[in-house]
Parts: C-alpha cells; sequence; structure tokens
C-alpha cells in the first residue's frame, strides 16, 4: 500500500470519529457542550428501567460520545425518588439524570426545583404533551395492554375493548384468575387505574367486574407476566405494554391486546438535576434519548415504544398509531395534572374506594 | 477438645460490682475503644429510627416538624392492625409448630442409633442458610396453583390438594423452615445430658418415644423455651417468605407491611416506616430480652457432663421407620420441594399448565446473568462479604466478647444487653438506618467541624469528611450493616467457645507473668482458634442469605445477591431469581462443604 | 528470713450488704526454706489465702509483703497485679496450655521474662531433667499421665526461680495409691531444691507428711499454728483437735479441777484428764459443767482388767482394716473406738485413757 493512501486512510479513520461528534443538524456551538461534557467524563443516571434494556443505550452513547463514562443505577422508581432526595438533601453525590416511570414523583421533582430548565435540541421533535416547561420530557410511548393466556383464553373470549373485559371478566372461569397491578404497591399500576377512573365513563363498573372475578394484584409486571404465562392467572389489565411485548416474543403462551375504545399511554419522564455535577454530560445523554438515533435504540433494543413519529420498528408510537388509531391513544401529559393524586387525602379515598369495590374478597 | 476446668467448682465472686475496677485508675483503652465503637454502631442507626418516627416527613426535609402523626396514621389504618394481628399468628403457629418438631428430630439425631446421622444432620440445617425469599419463590414454583407438582398432582388426582397462597400454609411453612432453630438449641441441650436418666427409663419398661416425651424433652425444657421464644420473634418478623406468599391473596404482616408503606402514599413515608418499626420493635425487644434470661436459666440447669456421664444411643429398633418417616417427610416438604422447584425453573424457558418440561430446558437465564454485569458484580460482592467480610465481622465479635470476657461489671452488661438490640429491629429498617447514617454523618461532623473554626478542624473538614461520604457507596457500609444486624448471633457462638476456657489455664499464664494482653494473645486466643473458625462458617452462610439489610444500601458497586433477589422478584424477573438462587444455594453449599470438609463443627 | 509476710488480711466476697466475709483478719509468714500447709475444712478460707497471696483474689484489708516488696497493702490502696508478683502457682487441676508442648508450657514463664531462646533451652531442660520429665518435652498435656501433668506444672512453676512457689491442692487430683508416693516425692524435691513453699490441702495426713509447719485455718481465721507434731499432740483448741487425727468424744462432766488437770465423770467412773487452752489462755474456759473430753482413738488400750484412768464398755463390732482391727466399744451414750492388733473376743473389757492424753477444752 503506498504511503499516500495509507497516511489518507489514517486521516480519514481519524476524522470520521471527530465529525462523528457532533450530530447532524444540530447548532454550530454544540461542540463546546460535546467538549465540557467529554471534560467531565462521567454520568450518573438514576434509573427505573432494567439495566437490561438501558445497556444498548448506554453502548451506543459510549460509542457516540467516547471518554464519557455513564454510570446507570438501577432501581425501582420509588427509591429513584427516595435516594435522590436524600442525597440531595445531604449534599451528597447524587444523580445528574434522573429518568422513571413514575410520572408523578418526577413532576413533583421538577416541580419541586430540583430540574435544571434546558431547552432539548429535539424538543420540537416530540409530541408537545410531552414536554413541561423545558424541565420535563417524556421519552418513550408505553401503552396499557391487556395481557391473555393464549392456550386457556381463546376467540370470543379475547377482549377487545374496556367493556368486553369487565363483561369476560365476570364469567365463572375466570374467578380468581384475573390479575393486575396492586395499586397500592406500584406507581405505574396507580396511575393507570386513577386514569382510568377519569377518563372510563363505565369505571365504576369495571370496578365491580374486578370485585365479581377476586382479581389477584401484584405488585410487578414480571409477576404478572409469569402468572399469565403459566395459566395461574388468565388474563392482565393495565399491564406495561413494552414488558408484555417483549416477553411475549419468546413466550408463545402470552397473547397481548390494546383495548381498541381507548388505550392509556404512558411515557418515563427524564429530567437532569440542577445541582448535577456533570451537567454537560447529562444535556447530552438528554440530548441523545431524545434524537432519531437514540429513539431507534429505544424502539428496537430496548424494547420500550420510541415516542418519536420519525422512528420506525415494531415497538414505536408510529405502529401503534397504526394500530389502535390516533385518536384512541391517551397519553397521560407530562405535567403538573399527575400530580394529582399525590395529595394524600385524594390518595387514600382513591384506594379506599378501589379496596371496597375491586378489592372486595 | 476436652474442657478445661476445676472439677470442684468454687463459686466465683458475682453480684453488684463484682470484681473492683483497676486500682490504680488504669483506664483500658483497646477495651474503651472496642465499646464505644460498638455503642455507636449498635444505638446511632436505632436512634435515628426512633427519632424519625416522631417527625412528620423524612428527617432530611426542611418542613419537617415534630409530632404523632405517623403513629396516627398507623394506628388509624385497618391494614397496620390486620398486618399486626397475623403477625402474631404467624409467629405462635410457628412456634408451635417448631419447637415440638425441632425438639423430636434432636432426639432421634442426637439420643438414638437413627442410621445416617452423619450425613442428615447438615441437611437439617439447610434452612437457615437458604434465604427466606427463595423459599416461599421455590415453593411458588413447585406447589403453587400451576406449579410443577401441583400440576403432576392434578394429572393423578384430579385436583390439586393444597392451597400454598393460603394463610394456614404460609404458617406451616414458615414453621417448617424454623425447626432447624429449635433443632439447633435442642440438640446441644440434649448433647450434655447423661443417658443415665434416659437408660432407668428404658429399664423401667419405656419405649423410645415414650423416653423421649417423659424424660429428654422436659429435661431439656429450658432449652426449648429459649428456642421457642426465638423462633417467636422470629415469626414475627418474617418478610421474605410473606413477600412472595402473601401478595396472591393478600396476606400481611408487619414486615411486609412496611415495604409496602414504601409506596402507599406515594412519596417516601419514611416517618410510616419508622412507625412501624418502632413498634416492631417495641414486642420484639422484650422478647429478645426475655430469651437471654432463659438462656441463663438454661445453662444453669443442663448438668456439666462429669467424668462418669456417658452417651449411650438409646436403640430404636422397630421405631426406627417411624422416626425415619418423620426425618424423611420433613426433609421432603422443607427441602425437596422448594430447592427442586428453583432449580427446574432456572433450567426452564416458560412453565405452567400444558407446558412439556423437555421443550423448555435451557440455559439461558445463567447467560442472562453472566450478561448482566451489575449481577456478575453482585455474585463476587456476596462472595467478598461472606469470605472477607465474615471474617472481619468474626475478628471483631471477637474483640467485643473479649471485652466481656471475665470482666462481670457494669460495662459488660452494658454491652451484653446492647448487642441484643439489633436483632429486635427488621432487618430492612436496619439497612436503611445505616444509609442514613452513611447519608448524613458526614455533613453533621462538616457542620460541628467547620463551626470550630481552627486549622485542624479545617484539614478534618477537607480530607477526612469527603472519605466519609464516600464510604456510603462502597461494600465497607453494607458489611457494617450485615455485622451490626448478626452481632448478637455472631457473639454468642464466640462466647460459647470463650466459655469454654478454663479461667485457670489464664490465671496461670498471670502467675507465670504474662500481663492481660498477654494472656489473651497467648492463651485464650489461641485455644478459640477452632471455634472461631466455626463462627467464621456460620457468619459466611448468614451474610450470603442475608436479603433484607442491602435492599436499601443497593448502589453500583455494592451489589449482593440478596437484595438483588429483592429487587428482581419487585421487577418481576423471575426467571433471572430463579438462576440467581440456584447459584447462591450453590454458593453456600460448596462453602458449607469446605468447611466441613475442614473439619469445622456446625454446631456444639 | 521472711520470703512472705501476710498480715491481718480481710477479704470478702461479693460488696456491700451482700458481702460474705471469707478471710477475717489471717496473719502468718513463710520463712526462707520453708514448706508451710494451709490446712482446713472446705469454706475455711485457706485457697482464697492462697490466691490473694498470688494476686488472684482482691482482699479488702491488711498487707501482704513478698521479702522486701509490700505487693498489697488495703490501706494505701496498692495492689499488684499477679503479673507482676513473679510467685510460682500450682493449680489444683494442673492448668497445663493443651496447645502448647510440655517444654513450651515450661519455657513459656521465662519467654515472658525476655529471656532469649538459647538461655531458655537449658534451663527448662534442666528443670525437666530434675522432674523426671526430660524425654516428654515434646509431647502435649494430654498425652501425659495424671502424675506427669502434675510434675509439668511443678516444673513450670519452678523454672524462673521465684522466690515462694504456691501449691493449691497438688495431690487431691491424684488416685490414691499415687498419692502416697507423690507425697513424699514433692516433699523430697522441695527439701532438695531449697524452695520456700506453701501449699494447701484439706488432708490433714498430707500436711503433716510434707510441710514443716501448718497453719490450721477455721471459718476465715487462723486457729492454730505450729509443727505439724506440735499441731497433733499438743493441740489448743477442740477444732485443732479434732480435725487432726481420728478422736473419740466422750460426755463428761468436770468434777474437779486443778491447774492444767481436771477430773471428770464419765460413764459413771471418775478420770483424770488433761485441760488443753490455747497458750495464754485463762484456763477458765474449759471449766463448763458439760464439757466434750476427747482422746485419740490410737490412745485408748484395750484390756480385760481393771484400771484406773478407765471405763468398761461392752464389745459391738469389730473392722478390719488390713494392718489392724478397729473396735467399737458402746453402752449407752457413750461410745469408744480403739484399735487392736488381733480381733477380740465379745464381752465387757476395760478401755484405759491414759490422763495425759484425755483431753477437755
Amino acid at each position: 500500500m503506498n504511503t499516500k493512501a495509507s497516511i489518507l486512510a489514517i486521516l480519514a479513520a481519524a476524522a470520521i470519529p471527530a465529525l462523528a461528534q457532533v450530530p447532524a443538524g444540530y447548532p454550530a456551538g454544540y461542540q463546546q457542550l460535546v467538549a465540557a461534557a467529554k471534560k467531565e467524563g462521567k454520568l450518573v443516571v438514576y434509573g427505573a428501567t432494567d439495566s437490561k434494556a438501558t445497556q444498548p443505550l448506554i453502548k451506543d452513547f459510549s460509542a457516540l460520545y467516547p471518554g464519557i463514562v455513564v454510570e446507570y443505577n438501577d432501581m425501582n422508581s420509588t427509591e429513584v425518588y427516595n435516594r435522590f432526595i436524600s442525597e440531595a438533601a445531604a449534599g451528597g453525590d447524587t444523580a445528574d439524570v434522573l429518568w422513571s416511570s413514575a410520572m408523578d414523583l418526577q413532576i413533583k421533582l421538577a416541580a419541586g426545583g430540583y430540574a435544571l430548565p434546558y431547552k432539548s435540541v429535539e424538543a420540537g421533535k416530540i409530541p408537545g404533551w410531552a414536554v413541561w416547561k423545558d424541565m420535563a420530557y417524556g421519552t418513550t410511548f408505553e401503552p396499557a395492554a391487556i395481557v391473555y393466556n393464549k392456550r386457556l383464553v381463546t376467540g370470543a373470549e379475547i377482549p377487545q375493548t374496556h367493556a368486553d373485559f369487565a363483561r369476560i371478566i365476570t364469567q365463572p372461569k375466570f374467578k380468581d384468575k384475573v390479575t393486575t397491578y396492586d395499586i397500592e404497591k406500584s406507581g405505574v399500576g396507580f396511575m393507570f387505574m386513577s386514569q382510568d377512573a377519569q377518563d372510563y365513563p363505565q369505571f365504576g363498573a369495571l370496578q365491580q367486574a374486578f370485585g365479581a372475578a377476586r382479581v389477584r394484584v401484584q405488585s410487578s409486571t414480571g409477576t404478572m407476566l409469569e402468572r399469565i404465562s403459566s395459566g395461574e392467572n388468565l388474563i392482565g389489565y393495565n399491564v406495561l405494554g413494552s414488558y408484555a411485548l417483549v416477553r411475549a416474543k419468546n413466550d408463545p403462551s402470552l397473547g397481548v391486546v390494546l383495548p381498541k375504545d381507548y388505550t392509556l399511554i404512558m411515557s418515563r419522564v427524564l429530567f437532569i438535576n440542577k445541582s448535577a455535577k456533570h451537567p454537560n454530560a447529562a444535556k447530552l445523554w438528554l440530548d441523545y434519548m431524545l434524537s432519531q438515533r437514540g429513539q431507534t435504540i429505544v424502539a428496537n433494543e430496548s424494547k420500550l415504544y420510541a415516542i418519536r413519529s420519525d422512528v420506525n420498528g415494531e415497538t414505536t408510537s408510529a405502529e401503534l398509531i397504526k394500530q389502535v388509531g390516533e385518536k384512541n391513544l391517551k397519553p397521560l401529559a407530562v405535567g403538573p395534572q399527575v400530580m394529582e393524586y399525590l395529595a394524600p387525602a385524594k390518595r387514600m379515598a382513591f384506594l379506599k374506594q378501589w379496596k371496597d369495590t375491586a378489592g372486595k374478597k | 477438645m476436652p474442657t478445661f476446668s476445676l472439677p470442684g467448682l468454687r463459686a466465683k465472686p458475682t453480684g453488684a460490682g463484682g470484681l473492683p475496677a483497676a486500682r490504680g485508675g488504669r483506664l483500658n483503652w483497646p477495651r474503651a475503644v472496642v465499646v464505644a465503637l460498638t455503642c455507636t454502631a449498635i444505638f446511632l442507626p436505632l436512634f435515628l429510627i426512633f427519632y424519625q418516627s416522631f417527625l412528620t416527613a423524612p428527617f432530611f426535609m426542611e418542613d419537617k416538624a415534630l409530632g404523632l402523626d405517623a403513629y396516627d396514621f398507623i394506628f388509624e389504618d385497618p391494614d397496620f392492625w390486620m398486618a399486626f394481628k397475623n403477625g402474631l399468628l404467624l409467629a405462635s403457629g410457628l412456634a408451635a409448630i417448631a419447637v415440638p418438631l425441632g425438639g423430636m428430630l434432636a432426639f432421634v439425631m442426637v439420643r438414638t442409633d437413627l442410621p445416617g446421622r452423619g450425613w442428615i444432620a447438615p441437611l437439617l440445617l439447610v434452612p437457615i442458610f437458604v434465604s427466606p425469599m427463595v423459599m416461599g419463590f421455590g415453593y411458588v414454583v413447585s406447589m403453587g396453583p400451576v406449579g410443577f407438582y401441583s400440576t403432576w398432582a392434578h394429572q393423578l388426582l384430579g385436583f390439586v390438594p393444597w392451597n400454598v397462597y393460603s394463610f394456614t400454609s404460609i404458617v406451616v411453612i414458615a414453621g417448617l423452615t424454623h425447626v432447624p432453630h429449635v433443632y439447633l438449641y435442642a440438640s446441644s441441650a440434649l448433647k450434655s445430658l447423661g443417658s443415665d436418666v434416659e437408660e432407668a427409663a428404658r429399664v423401667s419398661g419405656a419405649s423410645p418415644w415414650q423416653v423421649m416425651f417423659n424424660v429428654s424433652l422436659p429435661m431439656i425444657m429450658p432449652a426449648l423455651a429459649y428456642a421457642g421464644v426465638l423462633v417467636f420473634f422470629l415469626g414475627f418478623e418474617v418478610f421474605g417468605l410473606v413477600l412472595v406468599l402473601g401478595d396472591p391473596e393478600g396476606h400481611l404482616v408487619l414486615a411486609t407491611y412496611l415495604y409496602k408503606l414504601t409506596n402507599k402514599l406515594g412519596t417516601p413515608s419514611y416517618h410510616l416506616m419508622a412507625a412501624v418499626a418502632v413498634c416492631l420493635v417495641a414486642v420484639t425487644l422484650p422478647l429478645v430480652l426475655l430469651q437471654r434470661r432463659l438462656l441463663k436459666s438454661a445453662n444453669k440447669y443442663v448438668s456439666i457432663k462429669g467424668k462418669g456421664a456417658r452417651q449411650k444411643p438409646l436403640a430404636l429398633g422397630k421405631w426406627k421407620w417411624l422416626a425415619l418417616a418423620l426425618l424423611g417427610g420433613w426433609i421432603l416438604v422443607t427441602i425437596v420441594l422448594p430447592l427442586s422447584g428453583i432449580a427446574l425453573r432456572s433450567f426452564v424457558q416458560y412453565w405452567g399448565e400444558g407446558v412439556k418440561l423437555a421443550d423448555v430446558l435451557t440455559l439461558q437465564h445463567f447467560r442472562d446473568i453472566l450478561e448482566q454485569p451489575s449481577l456478575v458484580r453482585g455474585i463476587v460482592n456476596t462472595i467478598l462479604i461472606g469470605v472477607i467480610g465474615g471474617g472481619l465481622a468474626v475478628a471483631c465479635y471477637t474483640a467485643i466478647a473479649l471485652a466481656m470476657h471475665r470482666k462481670p461489671d457494669g460495662i459488660t452488661r452494658l454491652l451484653d444487653y446492647s448487642v441484643l438490640v439489633p436483632r429486635a429491629v427488621p432487618g430492612l429498617l436496619a439497612g436503611l438506618s445505616f444509609l442514613w447514617v452513611f447519608l448524613f454523618v458526614p455533613s453533621w461532623l462538616d457542620g460541628i467541624l467547620k463551626g470550630f473554626d481552627n486549622g485542624a478542624a479545617a484539614w478534618l473538614s477537607e480530607h477526612l469528611i469527603p472519605q466519609l461520604r464516600q464510604l456510603r457507596s462502597t461494600i465497607f457500609a453494607l458489611w457494617l450493616a450485615y455485622s451490626v444486624v448478626w452481632l448478637a448471633y455472631g457473639m454468642r457462638l464466640v462466647s460459647t467457645s470463650l466459655l469454654q476456657v478454663g479461667p485457670e489455664l489464664e490465671e496461670a499464664a498471670r502467675a507465670a507473668g504474662a500481663s492481660r494482653g498477654r494472656v489473651t494473645r497467648d492463651v485464650t486466643l489461641p485455644l478459640i482458634k477452632f471455634g472461631m473458625l466455626g463462627a467464621w462458617l456460620m457468619v459466611f452462610l448468614i451474610f450470603e442469605r442475608e436479603y433484607s439489610t442491602g435492599v436499601y444500601l443497593l448502589s453500583p458497586g455494592t451489589e449482593v445477591i440478596g437484595a438483588m433477589l429483592v429487587s428482581l422478584w419487585a421487577g418481576g424477573s423471575t426467571d433471572l431469581v430463579a438462576a440467581l438462587s440456584f447459584i447462591n444455594i450453590t454458593l453456600v453449599a460448596i462453602g458449607l462443604g469446605i468447611a466441613l470438609r475442614f473439619g469445622v463443627k456446625l454446631h456444639n | 528470713m521472711n520470703v512472705l509476710t501476710v498480715n491481718d488480711l480481710h477479704l470478702d466476697y461479693g460488696s456491700g450488704a451482700a458481702a460474705n466475709p471469707i478471710l477475717k483478719g489471717v496473719s502468718m509468714h513463710l520463712q526462707r526454706g520453708e514448706v508451710v500447709a494451709l490446712l482446713g475444712p472446705s469454706g475455711s478460707g485457706k485457697t482464697t489465702l492462697l490466691r490473694a497471696v498470688a494476686g488472684l483474689e482482691s482482699p479488702k484489708a491488711g498487707t501482704i509483703d513478698i521479702g522486701e516488696r509490700r505487693v498489697f497493702d488495703g490501706s494505701r490502696k496498692l495492689e499488684l497485679p499477679a503479673e507482676e508478683r513473679n510467685l510460682g502457682l500450682v493449680f489444683q487441676s494442673y492448668a497445663l496450655w493443651p496447645h502448647k508442648t510440655v517444654f513450651d508450657n515450661v519455657a513459656y514463664g521465662l519467654k515472658l521474662r525476655r529471656m532469649s531462646t538459647s538461655e531458655i533451652a537449658p534451663k527448662v531442660k534442666d528443670v525437666l531433667g530434675q522432674l523426671g520429665l526430660g524425654h516428654l518435652g515434646d509431647r502435649f498435656p494430654h498425652q501425659l499421665s495424671g502424675g506427669q501433668q502434675q510434675r509439668v506444672a511443678i516444673a513450670r512453676a519452678l523454672v524462673y526461680n521465684p522466690p515462694v512457689i504456691l501449691l493449691d491442692e497438688p495431690l487431691s487430683n491424684l488416685d490414691a495409691k499415687l498419692r502416697e508416693e507423690a507425697r513424699a516425692f514433692l516433699r523430697e524435691l522441695i527439701v532438695r531444691l531449697g524452695l520456700s513453699a506453701l501449699m494447701v490441702t484439706h488432708d490433714q495426713a498430707e500436711a503433716m507428711a510434707i510441710s514443716d509447719r501448718i497453719l490450721l485455718l477455721n471459718n476465715g481465721k487462723i486457729e492454730q499454728q505450729g509443727t505439724p507434731q506440735s499441731m497433733y499432740e499438743a493441740p489448743d483448741t477442740l477444732f485443732t483437735a479434732e480435725f487432726m487425727g481420728s478422736n473419740n468424744r466422750l460426755p463428761a462432766q468436770v468434777v474437779q479441777r486443778n491447774g492444767s488437770g481436771a477430773r471428770l465423770r464419765v460413764d459413771g467412773r471418775e478420770l483424770n484428764a488433761t485441760v488443753r487452752s490455747p497458750a495464754g489462755a485463762p484456763a477458765a474456759a474449759a471449766a463448763a459443767a458439760d464439757s466434750a473430753a476427747l482422746i485419740r482413738v490410737e490412745e485408748v488400750r484395750i484390756g480385760r482388767s481393771p484400771v484406773d484412768n478407765g471405763i468398761q464398755l461392752p464389745l459391738s463390732t469389730c473392722m478390719y482394716l488390713g494392718d489392724r482391727w478397729e473396735c467399737l466399744f458402746k453402752s449407752g451414750d457413750a461410745s469408744v473406738r480403739a484399735y487392736s492388733k488381733q480381733r477380740i473376743e465379745a464381752g465387757n473389757y476395760w478401755l484405759e485413757m491414759p490422763a495425759e492424753k484425755l483431753w477437755v477444752f
């Protein structure tokens, strides 16, 4: 190989990462942000998403911005809140980025002044309801699905709407075999159920149906899916669609259906800690999560539904829109409304109502 | 090892004051340091919990205020009372099952000539070393409504004759899994009995079972009472088992109610959790103190083996089949069923009604585990904390035990009762309070130092405080929490060995001219070497199976298997839970095997 | 020259209201080359006294001097700890350290005194040789017989040449046969090595055989002290007389007193007796109407013919002791034991009790 060519090759190889530093279409000054982030060299994320799902994102981010070590702390959504709050109060090291499915807790923190206002470069590319005051951003588009055991529930027994569901579960076959979240334990479960109470006019009847079927509650999606898959339970309500779909891919016993009258959509909220130790790296991460590159990973590798409409894949908002129809998708807006049920009195009242009807044994 | 002690017991001076303090005002520095550190480690976290329960918000929030809101809330919550009642029921039922069964098994193993006793003995202790969560999970997978064995039973009988989620089942399972605790105490007490009392009964015409019920077990009544109180308050604190088995039908006990409170109000309700913890401790602490009282009387009651008392095993004859059935039944239900369930679940893709086992065998779950760095770290950390952490913990326990050794004064009594305190606190809250200690103590210290306004304080503030802050996310924090939670248990192991060193061995060294420090170094420590090894093994096993304490201390770098199991279970990755449990059990088995190979005794 | 002086030692077990006084003012001394035995029944405080001298018990008041060195002074709150008193102590149970070899057991005291290994070895070998243990240096205690263990314990106490060696019931752990041999061995050893020894024992025969002087303790005080002969042949108190030797105790009434003599009425007959009292104490104490008269068993002479100073009693039974017969004569209250070389026939006998051997206290 002649020298000139090899030198060119080397230069070209060196240039590619340099060129790849700033994604296409970003403002000119972005380079400085990247440089500052690289100087920080580290990023601490507290997230409620499984490490397994987050691994692809971290890998890709590190490929995009080498030199920034991402430390991802996987804990449940309440933990994210608790840890962050106590560490912030203690003045010790804490997260730079918080990413959690507990929308209410995230907004509470953001509204409480813990979030850094930063208008993401990609802010315009995601739906307006997913952005709150440039502080909190929704990153996913996950449906609340109905999951059933394919071997044991067939044909007309598969509900297509909420009314269907309420009717079907009152049949004797389903007694003791219906499951949903324990809304006392699961933040996501509570959110979905309280939203149902607001959006679904026949919610009362649904609660009664649950009571009649003696619904078995579980504290996590995984347990619910396990019990449905094994046949111990036949059908599950408001199961987080992203997990269900991932599991159903490998488990032929699971079937997933999105109710056609309306489907609730939740979005994992992300915000940057105002007192972050590595604010620039945090900004990079936020932009990355909302970028097409990042969202593609979110959709196809992490299997959390991508929120950007220009992402292709099975687990994307585009796909959902196709399936259910845009007007039937009811996303929970990223904003103060989700905090409504954090008020203890209201929350306890809802819980009591639930336990008196649906929870009756 | 023979016990070296004076045959003719000389009444040692006791009573208030006992031996006078060191004359000439010599302060025993090492002892003072040990006592101070121990008391700090025990009482600081406890104080935080107590303080927290009287606040209206987490103690680090600005809007907190002193008040009884927390207590008001939980006392008005019907769930709390249900959980309390269930806790009492569970504890009583558990004790009612475990004590008789444990006593009988101890008798059969220690006093009879049952064949195969050698290899059955370690088996009997297995439930102690398997995490209750794992056990619960094993029962779900093997005996749940669509468990492996349930499906077979369904095929055979047409219905499933048991419901593993009912409260009765939970009580039964809890009782059976606590049998080893009773067994340990009962067997050690039975070992100290001379066999002549039993032989006299046989000569009068009693069958082995009559001997057991009329002679042996009544004679070890104090040890049984002690064990009964122990399993009662263990039952009151039960967490993992009920977490797994209680959910489907909504059975709550105080520990799971506490866990539920984490999310009930949406935002952290530390004050509620602290209030529940205080209520729990209010019940368990008196029990722990009672237990200690009983231990003293248990020790006095059991006769010291003189030269004459031989130990001749009772011949079972035809009763041996019944004994084997009893043992076999217990082993089957308590060990084989759940563990086989776990083993199976970790090797199958998915399971349930209509699934053929052979189709779904896989190693994928284990591969999944190896792919996740946090899980692999967890496994490594668990081994490290068990082996190294366990050794360090035993060293600390020995230091504390030595501070109490042969010094019957007020400080010893203080330590004696203090080490019992952590036992009464549920592991969950203990871990949380340690998190708070590591989180906030550096800040408070910093504040104090900054107030001092001199060079030394400033230097400390700059160099010491950041190091202290870092401690939280190191495994040291976890190790400290583990060591304190299991303080009473470890100390008892070490003290038992120390008690076997006859005082004249140490006096002889002093008469020869050795200072107290040298006596400890040259005489006491070498003589308890073997006991310390045994303690190390036991502590290793306990640390391996620990799960609740580390839950709140979890952070990258400090993952351990137990805490990860809880969070994986909560996250619903049951296949990972199964595989990880399988790995945990294997680790424990290996550790046990190695130690037994080297002749370490599991119990005295 | 006194190697050990104890002055007015008081010691209590416990304190305050629950205090149990064990030593109630004991004074003694030990001269160089002397063997003194602390004799007494259990609970008399002899072991406590030994341990107090060793520094293993803390007295309340009094002084203890080793040579010229004051090691305990109650009034000045001076108490030297055991490890600084430089005494040798042989325990009743030998207390050999099971994890050290015989050699190491003996060498330990020298090691503590900072002797080099090259100096220690010959000393240890020498002591072991003197005690007949030369070949056992490498054994462990559990591999030795009881007698050998005892000698190791002695060697250990001697090796650093303490001014006084203390022995706590040295022979009580040995079998009866061994005890006799050991008695001789111990006495010979102590004399040969010129040791000063303080020995505790409850066996008066042992005390008399081994020691130069006996201190008889009774309930925390010294009852009497003296050479074995004087203790045996001239006891000052009833307690001493009864403790040392086998006695006959006769109910008697003092009829008359003159100086150190007395006339007693025993069993209807009048006998001459000797009044014994502590030196210097008034003899009036013995003038009580009903006293006890004491005579050693071996001083009673059995005869057929009437005697002046004797009583007549029928034979009750005879017991064969191997070297002699012990015969019991009984009638009503009076019962007398006496020795006889041969078996004697049933019948009435005259029992002569020489006046100087018939004691009244």
